[in-house]
């Protein structure tokens, strides 16, 4: 027995990356699921740059980074967008940086009652 | 006036001004040279406010202040509340105790940071490179050599010879004699039982061969020898001294370092792989400098006589009092000077190995640098912290403990608890000093992280936890018992290292490594000082010959209980196994 199986594709995406001092990125996926982003994903890196930049004041800096990618709908982004960097103090020298980019599509398990009420409204 | 406004406009006008610039304004325009190529972009420095900078210091600082804050206050605060409430005595010179505190937390913190900048940059490049350039004796020296160095750096090691002025010279001449007279062999004989053990542990990583024989060999003889001192009436003062040598090793510094130089020879060698790469070098780091301390009071023992070393002591007393106390022999400059001694050779040394032999350059030199100098510094304070803080407060509690159940001169009401209830009070007082002191010990919470990742989370993070510091309070309490009761040492370690070793015999591998390194690891530079500061004036209390030795019992608490807890965790997952195993076939028929 053959089940079709669906694809339904997310639009109207974003996605923001930010890219922190090792051990900052939880508190500011805190302040990003508050501000309703669903999950996250961090792995670690390692920049340079800045603390070079800072001379003396580099040694404040970890070289080691967190780099948290953040799925956003268009509609949340901005609001996520604001709250991760207030929450990462982005606005201090050498604490980090943050973008966000439009996806084209987006693909990933949607609850099933989810799909059934939009079908609905459709 | 626009009559109708977003409230999504409104709140971003109210919370955060966002203004666009064009990144374009910012990147620098590329510059040619006369024949038309591209010049090298070189960023200008940043310019910062004031507020930028605090902005900027403040987590840096703050992060870091907090961390040794919260492993050291609540032990200072546990001390002086229980000599308030339960001894009643206020604590003396409390101003100069808390400025002493002060700067053990300061000195901690500028300590470890400058490790984590200086130090381990230098060792992580000398165990990367030192393979690659020599042959394998030569980095087994160079291992051996480090070795010995760190063990000066040690700020453990310093409490030592603090503790060694409290020991009494008639009542323990050979203990004084070692502790004062015979410092630098001392601590050049306990640095060699760390290089050993470099030495050692580096071959293990390199040939993967299991700790157990490793274990076998080096504490059957050390048990023996200990039994043999223990025979002798002027040699079993010294088996405390030297047990306890081999918990003051694996501090802060030893551990890092040896562990980072090891791992980095091991991996050059393709063999740093292993999960438990790393574990044993410092279970052996504990064990071979009590052997070296037997061996150096045993040769002591042979070379002088008694009525030699009293005429030593006291000509060397004499010296002393007759020529008023150099400058650099007062403090708070020979707290100074000890600092100096601790990390300039080591550095010296250290680099020399590196541009000398190596010829291989350092990244981030400035920032390096930086660290050294961090480290210097933080030694010296934590050094005087030491001295005025730690050794005062640990020295008091443990002269006033015995109030609770025994008359002590010069105070009155004492004893303040019927014996019984008093010696209770006072044990309780070690386990849970023990057990606090353990638990806010930051080794040990990453030692519980590795170990559930080793074990699948069979063990947990905290079930590890609990049992190291129920180890540890137990060994504590049962030290001071001892110090109290006059029980002798090597009635208390034989069994217990028996025990041990009978147990190992049935333990997996993974859990002997873990057992055993769970204790060196988890001594650290604030337990250290104060268990030994509190066992020595114990001892003066109640009139003991020496009150060395709860350390070495602190040392092997932890292995028993963690070795019975990884069987336990065995045997229970073995039951569950079973039991599926059954409820499979039962399912089946």
């Amino acid at each position: 027995m053959s089940q079709t199986r669906e694809l339904t594709v997310l639009t109207d995406v974003a996605l923001i990356t930010c890219i922190v001092q090792r051990g900052n990125a939880d508190v500011i996926v805190k302040a990003a699921q508050e501000a309703g982003a669903q999950g996250a994903t961090i792995h670690f890196g390692r920049g340079m740059g800045v603390r070079e930049r800072l001379g003396v004041l580099g040694v404040a800096v970890n070289v080691e980074k967190e780099i948290i990618s953040i799925v956003v709908s268009l509609e949340q982004a901005d609001r996520v967008f604001k709250r991760m960097y207030l929450a990462g103090n982005l606005d201090t020298p050498g604490m980090g940086i943050m973008f966000m980019k439009r996806l084209e599509k987006v693909a990933t398990y949607i609850p099933h009652d989810i799909l059934k009420k939009l079908e609905k409204r459709g | 006036m626009p009559s109708h406004i977003r409230y999504g406009d409104f709140l971003r006008e109210a919370t955060l001004q966002e203004h666009e610039v064009s990144y374009n304004l910012l990147t620098p325009v590329p510059q040619r040279d006369a024949s038309g190529n591209d010049l090298p972009c070189q960023a200008p420095p940043v310019a910062l406010r004031g507020k930028d900078i605090s902005r900027l210091l403040g987590p840096y600082v703050g992060t870091r202040l907090v961390y040794q804050l919260r492993a050291v206050l609540p032990l200072g605060l546990y001390l002086a509340i229980f000599q308030i409430l339960v001894l009643r005595q206020p604590v003396m010179d409390a101003a100069i105790v808390i400025l002493g505190m002060m700067a053990v937390i300061l000195g901690l913190m500028l300590f470890m940071e400058g490790l984590r900048l200086g130090l381990m940059p230098f060792a992580e490049a000398i165990g990367d490179q030192l393979p690659r350039r020599l042959g394998l004796a030569a980095v087994l020296f160079v291992a051996f050599t480090l070795g010995v160095g760190v063990t000066f750096a040690e700020p453990a090691i310093g409490a030592l010879q603090t503790v060694g002025a409290l020991v009494a010279p008639e009542r323990a001449p050979y203990l004084f004699a070692l502790l004062n007279l015979w410092t630098t062999p001392l601590v050049l004989v306990v640095g060699g039982g760390v290089g050993l053990a470099a030495v050692a542990g580096t071959m293990r990583l390199l040939y993967s061969w299991s700790l157990k024989p490793f274990l076998y060999l080096s504490l059957l003889p050390t048990l023996a020898l200990t039994l043999y001192c223990a025979n002798d009436p002027h040699l079993s003062t010294v088996i405390g001294l030297a047990w306890d040598c081999g918990g003051v090793t694996t501090g802060p510094v030893t551990v890092p370092l040896v562990l980072a130089l090891g791992i980095g020879i091991a991996a050059s060698a393709g063999k740093g792989d292993t999960s438990l790469s790393g574990f044993g070098i410092v279970t052996l780091a504990s064990i071979f400098p009590v052997t070296g301390v037997l061996l150096l009071g045993l040769i002591l023992k042979l070379s002088y006589s008694q009525a030699e070393v009293m005429a030593l002591i006291a000509a060397n007393a004499q010296v002393s009092a007759a020529s008023p106390a150099s400058w650099f022999e007062t403090t708070p400059w020979l707290e100074i000077r000890g600092g100096l001694q601790a990390i300039l050779p080591l550095v010296l040394f250290l680099f020399m190995l590196l541009k000398g032999v190596l010829r291989h350059g350092l990244k981030d030199r400035g920032i390096v640098l930086y660290g050294l100098l961090l480290c210097q510094l933080g030694m010296i304070v934590f050094n005087l912290g030491l001295s005025y803080g730690l050794a005062k407060l640990g020295g008091q509690s443990g002269e006033l403990l015995p109030s609770a159940f025994t008359a002590l001169d010069g105070l009155a009401g004492t004893p303040l608890y019927p014996y019984v209830t008093g010696l209770a009070i006072a044990l309780a007082f070690a386990f849970l000093l023990g057990f606090g002191a353990t638990l806010a010990e930051p080794a040990l919470n990453a030692l519980g992280l590795t170990v559930e990742d080793l074990t699948n989370g069979a063990f947990r993070k905290s079930f590890l936890m609990y049992a190291v510091s129920t180890g540890v309070a137990l060994g504590v309490g049962i030290g001071v018992f001892k110090v109290v009761a006059g029980v002798p040492l090597f009635w208390l370690l034989i069994p217990a290292y028996g025990a041990a070793l009978l147990l190992t015999l049935v333990s997996d591998e993974e859990f002997v490594n873990i057992a055993w390194d769970s204790a060196g690891v988890t001594t650290g530079p604030v337990t250290v000082p104060l268990v030994l500061a509190m066992g020595v004036g114990l001892g003066g209390a109640v009139k003991a010959n020496e009150g060395f030795g709860i350390l070495a019992l602190a040392s092997i608490g932890p292995i028993l209980t963690v070795l019975l807890s990884g069987l336990w965790v065995r045997y229970m997952s073995r039951k569950a196994e079973l039991q599926e195993q059954v409820s499979q076939a039962e399912a089946s028929s």
